[in-house]
């Protein structure tokens, strides 16, 4: 062997596996975090329904709060957290 | 004789102190004990002899024109004196009279006084007591005018020489003083009983100056050749001869005391001094450069002063300064302005500036005026630093050093006056958004050659000056996004390869800027700072669950894990990795996604770099290198001469990138391969070879990549990324504001986000960002009003 590797640093981003580009409640990226948080990441995750929308959670726990009915806010199905 | 001997000392001095020297006289011992009028105040005292109180003028009229018709008095007075004291000899009135009159007219004549002084005083106090106060007072009169009338004729001859001519009317207005004082002195009791006792009539010496004045000063031929006589003195003396400054002090003092002064020779000298400073005004303007024309301002300015002190009267100062500024500055200063301005800014000549600054400062508008010419000559000097891009390596340097220079204008010639510092602002702001976009950019890349490691040109006080001033700039660049990019960029490439050259100059940059701009600004490259302490945390623990395990073994993987959107947008690029690496790429991803569901990752080849542990010949050597430089190196593991082409397809990395990789392999300083033929660039026929001959006198070698030059495309694309941001942030600030007003009116609307948005746009964006809005059902049209818009829920 003429070259071997002692270490390696690495780089990759990370970004959330949501089926839009847009919480449907707060309209803001998801790579951005609800507007009442600063910095995305673990302080504002994404939840996802069993209807398989996703919301920031912040975002669909207020939504939820305001709701007479727990319904998804995009297909009014029965809201379900789905535990992924 | 005694009283003689002192009276003719006191006065000799001349008639310009007359004043004084009347008080000294009045008041000393000799005098007082004589005429036994101790117990007048010395406010009565002064009031009669001085001529500059103007409430004597009133009475000095009143009475010159009672004393034109002097018979009345004369008669009255003469029977009461004949009722009151009749056993006085029967010539007495007219013996002591003659006796008198010759003592004045000795003294007219400067001859010897042929009576003791005692004698006179004597006389004068028993006329008075006997009633003859008022004959007496009036024979007086008649005595002095004859005297002063036999005066004129001497100043009346058809050409007499202007020098002679003052000299002799000098010479006359002193003798005259001289006179009147010791006349004074002898009928100083009529003038402390008769004159006092009524108002009307003058005392002896405004009797005498009542005259003079009558009889020779206010003689039109005298007149006219006096005040032009000492008119053309001063023309000479300003023009720089030597002349006799006594004179004309004595002469002008004369007018003073004659209350013509103001009359007959003032106006008249500010018309000349106007005339001869506008004349020169001109011409100067013409002939000096700027600096030598201020200078000689100033000292016009200071000489006129020294004549107020020397010779003119105190009262004309006001106009006279006046006059000459008017004429010297006034008149000139956009001239001056436009002329010199430029060049004594680029000196910068502090000194003249400072001049300007003050000569200007007395002037109406001279400082608004300044002011608006220092405005210009920013805005066109800074204009040429940003807006040609043959400076734009130098632009942020020249910009820093130009602030600096005018910040010095300011404080040590402008007298710190906010007016300059705001204007200064202000045509800062204006021009260096002359050019959109580059200001910015060239700024958030100079900051990053300061915040490099390697900058050693700096202590850390130094940068931490430096990097104040750069914020300065900053505050004025309109486009802080355009900023934001290109910083994050430089930012992203510091921490990530390690090329920071302190956390604490970053942090405090970042502070400054959050400071500047808001949280909202700075939030994302806070946000890169946390992710590099997540990743620190998480690679700890990566290793913890390495050494748990046992598996994976070999190398050390760590790894930086970036939230999307806080960093640069990075193209995603699939190179292919040797199994070994692939191996630990994906255990990696497994326990990392075990502990932050939800998530995915994406590995970004182009930002990664190894340790390579390299066996040559002469000795094994440590390389540090891109991860790009490390997967063409491990391919000579396996082979040994490869082509361009076999290198492209084992590796799969961009063709671009990889000529560059091998070409910093195999033609930069350290060369770990050789390439057939040789040259400096990577052909697509080229072949390479590991270099097993390799020496360095250092074992750990770092090989540079070669950076591929910013091309004006990347610059675009930072820019374009820019665009598309701020079309995301109108969006938001639309939907905000729609939000939470329901309905709002066009107008109002884009006003409120020209309130919100922190870079500059056009009205025309903003009405396309809304019709996007409106198709997409964020927003409506109001049915009757189309004015107004509804926010859709
Ligand atoms: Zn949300
Ligand atoms: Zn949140
Ligand atoms: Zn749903």
């Amino acid at each position: 062997m003429k070259v071997t590797i002692k270490s390696w640093t690495g780089v990759a981003t990370w970004r959330w596996i949501a089926n839009d580009d847009n919480c449907g409640i707060c309209r803001m990226p998801f790579d951005s975090c609800c507007p009442d948080c600063k910095l995305p990441g673990d302080e504002c995750p994404l939840v996802w329904g069993a209807c398989s929308h996703c919301f920031h959670i912040h975002c669909i726990v207020k939504w939820l709060h305001s709701q007479p009915q727990q319904q998804c806010p995009m297909c009014r199905q029965d809201w379900k957290f789905n535990n992924k | 004789m005694s009283g003689i001997a002192k009276t003719s000392v006191l006065v000799e001095e001349g008639g310009n102190q007359c004043r004084k020297r009347s008080n000294i006289s009045a008041s000393s011992d000799q005098c007082s004990k004589r005429s036994k009028f101790d117990d007048m105040s010395s406010n009565e005292k002064k009031s009669n002899f001085s001529m500059l109180n103007p409430n004597v003028n009133g009475t000095i009229k009143m009475t010159t024109s009672s004393m034109n018709k002097p018979g009345a008095t004369t008669k009255k007075l003469v029977i009461k004196n004949f009722k009151s004291k009749p056993n006085l000899p029967e010539n007495y009135q007219e013996t002591t009279w003659s006796k008198l009159r010759e003592a004045v007219i000795a003294i007219q004549t400067s001859k010897a006084i042929a009576y003791s002084l005692e004698e006179l005083y004597q006389a004068v106090e028993n006329m008075c007591s006997h009633k003859m106060a008022s004959q007496l007072y009036v024979n007086l009169t008649n005595l002095v005018e004859a005297h002063v009338k036999s005066n004129i004729e001497q100043f009346l001859s058809e050409s007499m020489d202007r020098q002679v001519f003052l000299k002799r009317m000098d010479d006359c207005w002193r003798a005259h003083c001289r006179q009147m004082i010791m006349i004074r002195s002898i009928f100083l009791y009529l003038d402390r009983t008769y004159v006092l006792q009524n108002p009307s009539i003058h005392s002896i010496w405004d009797m005498g100056l009542d005259l003079f004045r009558h009889h020779i000063a206010m003689n039109t031929l005298i007149q006219t050749r006096t005040v032009d006589g000492l008119l053309t003195l001063i023309e000479r003396e300003r023009g720089g001869d030597a002349v006799d400054i006594s004179l004309l002090k004595s002469l002008l003092r004369m007018l003073s005391d004659l209350q013509i002064y103001q009359d007959a020779f003032e106006h008249k000298f500010l018309q000349a001094t106007e005339r001869l400073y506008c004349a020169e005004g001109q011409r100067l303007m013409r002939e000096l450069a700027v600096p030598q024309y201020l200078a000689h301002v100033e000292k016009r300015l200071r000489e006129e002063n020294e004549r107020l002190l020397h010779y003119l009267d105190p009262c004309t100062k006001w106009q006279l300064i006046h006059t000459v500024e008017r004429q010297l500055l006034s008149e000139h200063v956009s001239g001056v302005l436009s002329k010199g301005l430029e060049s004594l800014m680029d000196g910068p000549r502090l000194r003249d500036l400072a001049t300007l600054y003050s000569l200007f400062s007395r002037v109406k508008d001279g400082l608004t005026e300044l002011c608006s010419h220092f405005n210009a000559y920013i805005k066109k000097k800074g204009r040429t630093i940003v807006i040609e891009p043959e400076r734009d390596k130098t632009m942020v340097a020249e910009l820093l050093e130009f602030k600096e220079q005018l910040d010095n204008v300011v404080s040590t010639c402008f007298q710190r006056n906010d007016r300059f510092l705001y204007s200064m602002r202000e045509a800062f702001e204006h021009f260096i958004n002359q050019r959109q976009n580059k200001p910015a950019e060239l700024i958030a890349k100079f900051v990053d050659l300061k915040l490099r490691a390697g900058n050693k040109e700096a202590t850390e006080e130094e940068l931490e000056r430096l990097l104040d001033k750069i914020m300065v700039l900053f505050r004025f660049i309109h486009g802080k996004d355009v900023f934001e990019a290109f910083y994050k960029k430089d930012l992203a490439k510091r921490l990530l390869v390690g090329k920071s050259a302190s956390v604490d100059a970053e942090k405090s940059m970042l502070s400054k800027l959050k400071q500047e701009c808001g949280g909202g600004f700075t939030c994302k490259l806070e946000g890169m700072f946390k992710d590099m302490e997540l990743s620190k945390d998480i690679n700890i623990t990566y290793k913890q669950h390495l050494s748990a395990s046992s598996e994976c073994g070999g190398l050390e993987l760590s790894v930086y894990i970036l939230t999307m959107g806080f960093w640069p947008t990075y193209a995603a690029v699939e190179v292919r990795l040797p199994g070994e690496l692939t191996r630990h790429q994906e255990h990696f991803a497994k326990f990392y996604l075990a502990k932050h569901s939800g998530r995915k990752l994406q590995w970004q080849a182009t930002l990664g770099h190894c340790v390579l542990r390299a066996h040559f010949t002469q000795g094994n050597k440590e390389l540090q290198v891109s991860l790009f430089q490390a997967l063409v190196l491990l391919l000579f593991n396996d082979g040994d001469n490869l082509s361009f082409e076999d290198i492209k397809t084992a590796t799969n990395i961009e063709e671009g990138e990889l000529r560059r990789t091998l070409q910093s392999l195999a033609c930069g300083k350290a060369r770990v391969l050789m390439k057939t033929p040789r040259g400096r660039d990577v052909q697509d026929r080229d072949h390479f070879a590991f270099n097993a001959d390799f020496t360095n006198k250092l074992f750990r070698i770092k090989i540079n990549q070669i950076q591929m030059k910013e091309t004006s495309e990347e610059q675009k694309a930072t820019e374009e990324r820019v665009f598309q941001d701020r079309q995301y942030q109108i969006d938001a600030a639309i939907v905000r504001v729609m939000k939470m007003r329901k309905a709002l009116s066009h107008n109002l609307l884009i006003s409120e986000l020209y309130n919100q948005l922190k870079f500059p746009v056009k009205p025309a964006d903003l009405k396309k960002r809304i019709e996007s809005l409106i198709d997409r059902d964020y927003m409506e049209r109001d049915k009757d009003n189309p004015n107004q818009y509804n926010y859709v829920a």
